[in-house]
This record gives structure tokens, C-alpha cells and sequence, in this order.
């Protein structure tokens, strides 16, 4: 997934970085909502992290007006705010869930995927393609009963098209959510991860769409 | 406030006891008054009926042929007489007395103009070149009588004007302090923590300036605990970011590591900082308890706040909560913030405190009772009546600040609530149950 954090303290923006990076999202993370509101004028995002006391102004306004203005990212409020009213009020105005600092990595690492999943409209967390059978929520890829290792990367770019099964996916859209902003990304750097993703799940999991991009094939197709 | 003299009752008994004191008074005055009055009306009659009696007594007198001449006045009719006479010469010889006369009751020689004997008010006059003198007595007694009778009759309403007076009084006084007792008994019912302004209009002219400084000094008390509570919720963003940060770069740090000494170490930071995190959400709700927000202006349906708080609580401990809450809102003037950190508490000692693994049942009833009852030992009623008590943990070895029930008492406390705890926990042989009702109205 492509990943925007609004955090303005940066030893646990950093740490928050790490732990979705290391997840297998793309993380773009910018410290006002000067930066936040460019972003998502620019970027088309899976899910925003969202402080909501920053030095430009307050995050709940800054939902507000994503949400007055059509747009439905999942948003997951990152606050000290304690209170139940202002959880209440963040949720009333559009957040899908809100975790109040300090929290667990480990804890927001499972927000993020229960907001994702729920998105995708599927909250089983556990998805089989062909002879493979994927688990959502552990990250884990089971083939007749034998796991499958897979780096971060490699669980991102499959994330993506379980994310849209049969689905044509550019490659430029497949870099998106790979990598960050000001990412340096070599020109093979997709193909580099299809490749290997073929010889981990198979060669027939991903189809290529000669100049256009990659496809998950289904059980179907 | 037992033990106070009532302002009602001090007036009713007060004006009662002033209007008999001024009756009595105006009594005694138009006693005295009425008494010269009739003196001077008796002394008046007692004058014009010896005038008149003695020129035709005189006549009489020198017409007789004979001395033998019955000398008693014959009675017309039978009857009392008041006022009785005596004619008599320079030398006291009786010329014509009235017929029930009493001789005894007259000097030895005639007298002149008014005077008293012991029983008598006599009036003494003469004729004929003062050779025929009359006097006329009227017994005291007829005149004291007469007295008697007019005070009695001043007197006699004052048996009626007593009661209707007193109550007629309570009542006014009822009536009139009706808004002042309102006032105190809204006064009275308010919990402490309740600063809304106290209503003013209703009140009479005189006590208004009074409802008037109290809602100043409210004013005044509600902006230094809006400072209290600001003050307290940036603390809280202040010491959440910075324990953020650490737990969270510590976690980085741990997921780096590999299995070695150091991971243990790190991972020792980081349930230090979690336990430091803890503590400090538990210090912050207690600051929040103790500074008085516990009620809100408006009324607030608590039923979703119990749903968040559940939900964040089902998060941590999967499986174990059993939640029964009232389809009908539970409206209730307890702060929504203070309400959810008072449940979470409660829950939180169950969770903890319970039996592991056993439910936990938390139920809002439409009444707003709530009740978190878990099971588990059961406890002493000394061990009950210590965990109220700030950083007691009974005899458990689970980990907590022991400041859960205090922050809960605080709350419990500041909104006028009570708290009740039971071990064994009602229709169970063991367990241990918190229970309060939650409604808080004007």
C-alpha cells in the first residue's frame, strides 16, 4: 500500500516509517498539513496516518475538508489525545479507526492491515490464489502446506495485486506503491520483483501485458 | 441541616407573637380608655338621676300632710336595682329612700358630689337651701362588671386571631419563600462538582443579588478548572509524545535485533516504558478526576461511549467482555470523558483482577444502573473496604498502578454519585462486582 503519515515529531515519525516500511508499504511521511494537503492533491493514496496536533493547524480539519471534498482514503488518527469525545468526534468526522500515543508498533502494524482489509471489502484475511493460500494478517504465502518466504518488497508488490485480482497494474502504479517520494528506483526494479515473485509462487501467478504492465491471473482466468 | 432554625418557622411564631403581643396591647389600651369612658357615662347617669329625682322628691316631700307618710318609694315592678337613693334633712332624718335601698351603704351625714366607699360610687346633692339632701349609690361591682364584660369582648377574638394569624402567616411566609426554597433545594441536590450557573429569575428581588454572586464565583471557579484541565491535557500531549517516541524507536530497535543479549535488555526498555506509559495514563486520569469536569452542562447519552470503551477493552483481552446495555439512551449529566474513564477502570480491575480467562459482564441498565462483575476469589470486607485506597492492590499479583478504584472514586465522588462494591459478586458464590447508577439530573 502507499502510505502518507502526518506526524510533526520526527524520532517517532521516523519509527513509524520503519515499522510500515518494514510492513512492505511505501510510506511518504511529511511533518505539516501544508505538505499532507499537496500530497494528496498529487499522490493517490491507500491510507493516511494522521496527527492531529500539528504546527499548521489541527488534523481534524484537515479530515474534514479530505472528506467535504469527496475523498475517501482510510485515515487512522495518530494522537495524544485521549479523551472518548475526541475519539468519538475524529471517527464522527471520517476517521476509520484511532490510536492514541504511546501505542505498539505492533498495534498500529494491525490497524493498518484491518483498515486495508476492510477496504478491499473482504475481512476474511485469508486469501487463496491457485494453489497458493495467503494470510493477510501474518503475511505469510503457503503453498501445499509449505510456507514461502517473501522480503518486504516482495509481499508489497503482491499486496498490490491481491489488492485488484485480474486487474491490469502499470508499472509506474506498481512503483507507487513500492516506493516512497525522492525514492531512487533503478528502471528494472519491477521487473527485478516480478521475477522473483515468479520463482518463489510460480510462473504463471503474474501475467505480463507486453507495454502496459502486469496482471494477477486468477483462478479464474 | 438539622438543627438550623427554619426561616419559615422563626417568621410564622415571630409575626404571630407580635400581632398577640399589639392585640394584647391594643386591649389593654381600649380597656383603660373605655373604662374613663364609662366612668365618666356612669358618674354622668348617677348625676342626671339624682337631679332629676330630687325636685320631685322635694315636691313630694312638701306635700306630705303627715309624717306617718310612707317614707320607701314603691317599686313600679319587680326588679334590680342598680342605682338606689336616699333623701334625707340637713340632720340625716331618712325623708324618702328608693325601695331596695341598703342603708349600710350611705354615710351617717349626706354628702356632696362624687365620691367612693368600699363598695359604692355615690353622688351627693340638696335642695331647698340645702335642707334637703339626696344621695344616690351605685355598687362598684355593676361597674367592674361592665369593665369585665367589654375586655372579654376585646379579648375573645384573640382566641381566633391567634390560629388564623399563625397560619395565616405560615402560609404567606410559604408562599413567598416558595422560589427560596427552590433555589436551596436546587442547591442542595447539586453534586459538586456541578458548576453550571444557578437560575436567578425566579428568585424574589431581595435574594437576587445573592444567586447573582454565586454564579460569579461559579464563573470564576469554572474558567480556574477549564485552566486546570487545559493545563492537564497539554501535560498529557506533552508526556504522551515523548514516551511515544521512545517505545516506538525502542520497538525499531528490538525488531532489528537478532537473538542476542542485547535484545533482552531492549526489550526489558521497552516493558519498562510501557509500564511507564501506563502509569502515567492512570496519573493523568487521576489529575483529570480530581479536577472537577466530571459533569457537563448538557445532559449526554452515555450508551456509546460504554460501546467505544468495550470495544477498545475487547481489543486487549478478546473474547472475555460480555456487554448488556439498554437499547434506550442513559442520559446523564456525567462528563462523557470522565464517564469512559471510570468504566474503563472498572473494566480494567476485572480484566486484571478476575479469574484469567473467566467473562467479564458489564451491563447499563435504562435506569442507568451500571454494574462490572467478574469472577475470581472473593473478598474480605476489610480487603473491600482497603481498595479504595490509593496504590492498594489487594492481595493479587497482577500488574497495575493500583490507582484504578481511587481515580473511580474520585469521579464517583466529584458527580454526587455512590459507589457500591460487592464480593461475592451478587448470584455467584465467588467474584467480585462494582455497581453505581450513573444518571445524574439537575
Amino acid at each position: 500500500m502507499r502510505v502518507l503519515l502526518v506526524e510533526d515529531t520526527v524520532g517517532l515519525g521516523e519509527a513509524v516509517q520503519e515499522q510500515i516500511s518494514a510492513d512492505g508499504h511505501a510510506v511518504d511521511w511529511v511533518q505539516t498539513l501544508a505538505f499532507a494537503e499537496t500530497s494528496v492533491r498529487t499522490t493517490h493514496y491507500d491510507l493516511i496516518l494522521l496527527d492531529l496536533q500539528l504546527p499548521d493547524g489541527f488534523g481534524i480539519d484537515f479530515l474534514k475538508s479530505l472528506r467535504h471534498g469527496g475523498n475517501a482514503t482510510p485515515v487512522i488518527i495518530l494522537t495524544a489525545r485521549d479523551q472518548v469525545s475526541d475519539r468519538i468526534e475524529g471517527l464522527n468526522c471520517g476517521a476509520d479507526d484511532y490510536l492514541v500515543k504511546p501505542f505498539d508498533l505492533s498495534e498500529l502494524s494491525a490497524r493498518v492491515f484491518a483498515v486495508a482489509r476492510r477496504y478491499r471489502g473482504n475481512p476474511n484475511p485469508v486469501v487463496s490464489v491457485g494453489e497458493l493460500t495467503v494470510n493477510l494478517g501474518d503475511h505469510t504465502v503457503v503453498r501445499n502446506g509449505e510456507p514461502i518466504e517473501l522480503t518486504s518488497r516482495e509481499w508489497a508488490l503482491l499486496d498490490a495485486f491481491l489488492q485488484h485480482p485480474g486487474k491490469l497494474l502499470s508499472r509506474s502504479q506498481l512503483e507507487d506503491r513500492l516506493y516512497e517520494f525522492g525514492a531512487e528506483i533503478e528502471s528494472n526494479t519491477i521487473e527485478v520483483y516480478i521475477s522473483r515473485l515468479r520463482k518463489k509462487l510460480g510462473r504463471d501467478l503474474v501475467a505480463t501485458v507486453r507495454g502496459m504492465g502486469y496482471r494477477l491471473k486468477t483462478h479464474e482466468g | 441541616m438539622k438543627g438550623k432554625r427554619s426561616l419559615q418557622r422563626t417568621l410564622s411564631l415571630g409575626l404571630t407573637a407580635g400581632v398577640t403581643v399589639l392585640w394584647l396591647l391594643g386591649v389593654l389600651a381600649s380597656g383603660m380608655v373605655a373604662q374613663h369612658e364609662m366612668e365618666e357615662v356612669f358618674d354622668s347617669a348617677l348625676q342626671e338621676t339624682a337631679q332629676r329625682i330630687l325636685p320631685l322628691a322635694v315636691t313630694d316631700i312638701l306635700s306630705r300632710e303627715s309624717d306617718r307618710v310612707q317614707k320607701t318609694a314603691p317599686a313600679m315592678a319587680d326588679h334590680d336595682e342598680y342605682l338606689t337613693y336616699l333623701i334625707r334633712d340637713a340632720s340625716g332624718t331618712v325623708l324618702l329612700q328608693s325601695h331596695d335601698v341598703d342603708l349600710s351603704v350611705f354615710n351617717e351625714r349626706p354628702g356632696n358630689g362624687f365620691y367612693n366607699t368600699a363598695t359604692h360610687r355615690l353622688y351627693g346633692t340638696s335642695a331647698v337651701s340645702q335642707t334637703i339632701f339626696i344621695d344616690i349609690a351605685e355598687p362598684l361591682m355593676h361597674r367592674q362588671e361592665a369593665a369585665l364584660e367589654a375586655g372579654i369582648a376585646l379579648l375573645l377574638p384573640l382566641l381566633l386571631l391567634i390560629p388564623v394569624s399563625l397560619l395565616g402567616v405560615w402560609w404567606t411566609v410559604r408562599f413567598s419563600l416558595r422560589r427560596v426554597v427552590d433555589f436551596s433545594e436546587s442547591l442542595e441536590v447539586r453534586g459538586a462538582a456541578d458548576l453550571s450557573p444557578v437560575p436567578v429569575d425566579q428568585l424574589p428581588q431581595e435574594l437576587e443579588p445573592m444567586a447573582v454572586s454565586i454564579n460569579r464565583l461559579l464563573e470564576r471557579l469554572r474558567r480556574v478548572l477549564d485552566a486546570e484541565r487545559s493545563f492537564t491535557a497539554n501535560s498529557a500531549h506533552e508526556l504522551r509524545t515523548p514516551l511515544a517516541t521512545a517505545l516506538a524507536k525502542v520497538q525499531r530497535l528490538k525488531a532489528d535485533l537478532s537473538e542476542t543479549p542485547s535484545l533482552r535488555k531492549v526489550a526489558e526498555i521497552e516493558a519498562s516504558l510501557q509500564g511507564l506509559s501506563r502509569l502515567s495514563q492512570k496519573l493523568l486520569e487521576l489529575a483529570k478526576a480530581e479536577g472537577g469536569g466530571v459533569l457537563s452542562e448538557t445532559p449526554y447519552n452515555l450508551v456509546p461511549v460504554l460501546e467505544t470503551v468495550v470495544s477498545d477493552c475487547e481489543r486487549e483481552e478478546p473474547g472475555r467482555l460480555i456487554l448488556q446495555r439498554s437499547d434506550a439512551p442513559v442520559n446523564s449529566l456525567l462528563n462523557p470523558d470522565a464517564f469512559a474513564i471510570l468504566v474503563r477502570n472498572l473494566i480494567d480491575n476485572a480484566l486484571k483482577h478476575g479469574e484469567q480467562g473467566s467473562p467479564v459482564k458489564v451491563a447499563l441498565s435504562a435506569d442507568g444502573k451500571l454494574a462490572v462483575t467478574n469472577r475470581g476469589t472473593a473478598l474480605g470486607p476489610d480487603e473491600l473496604a482497603g481498595l479504595r485506597k490509593r496504590f492498594v492492590r489487594s492481595h493479587t499479583q497482577a500488574p497495575g498502578s493500583g490507582i484504578g478504584l481511587a481515580i473511580v472514586d474520585a469521579i464517583v465522588e466529584g458527580a454526587g454519585l455512590h459507589l457500591v462494591l460487592r464480593s461475592p459478586a451478587p448470584e455467584q458464590q465467588d467474584g467480585f462486582q462494582a455497581e453505581l447508577n450513573v444518571v445524574v439530573s439537575r
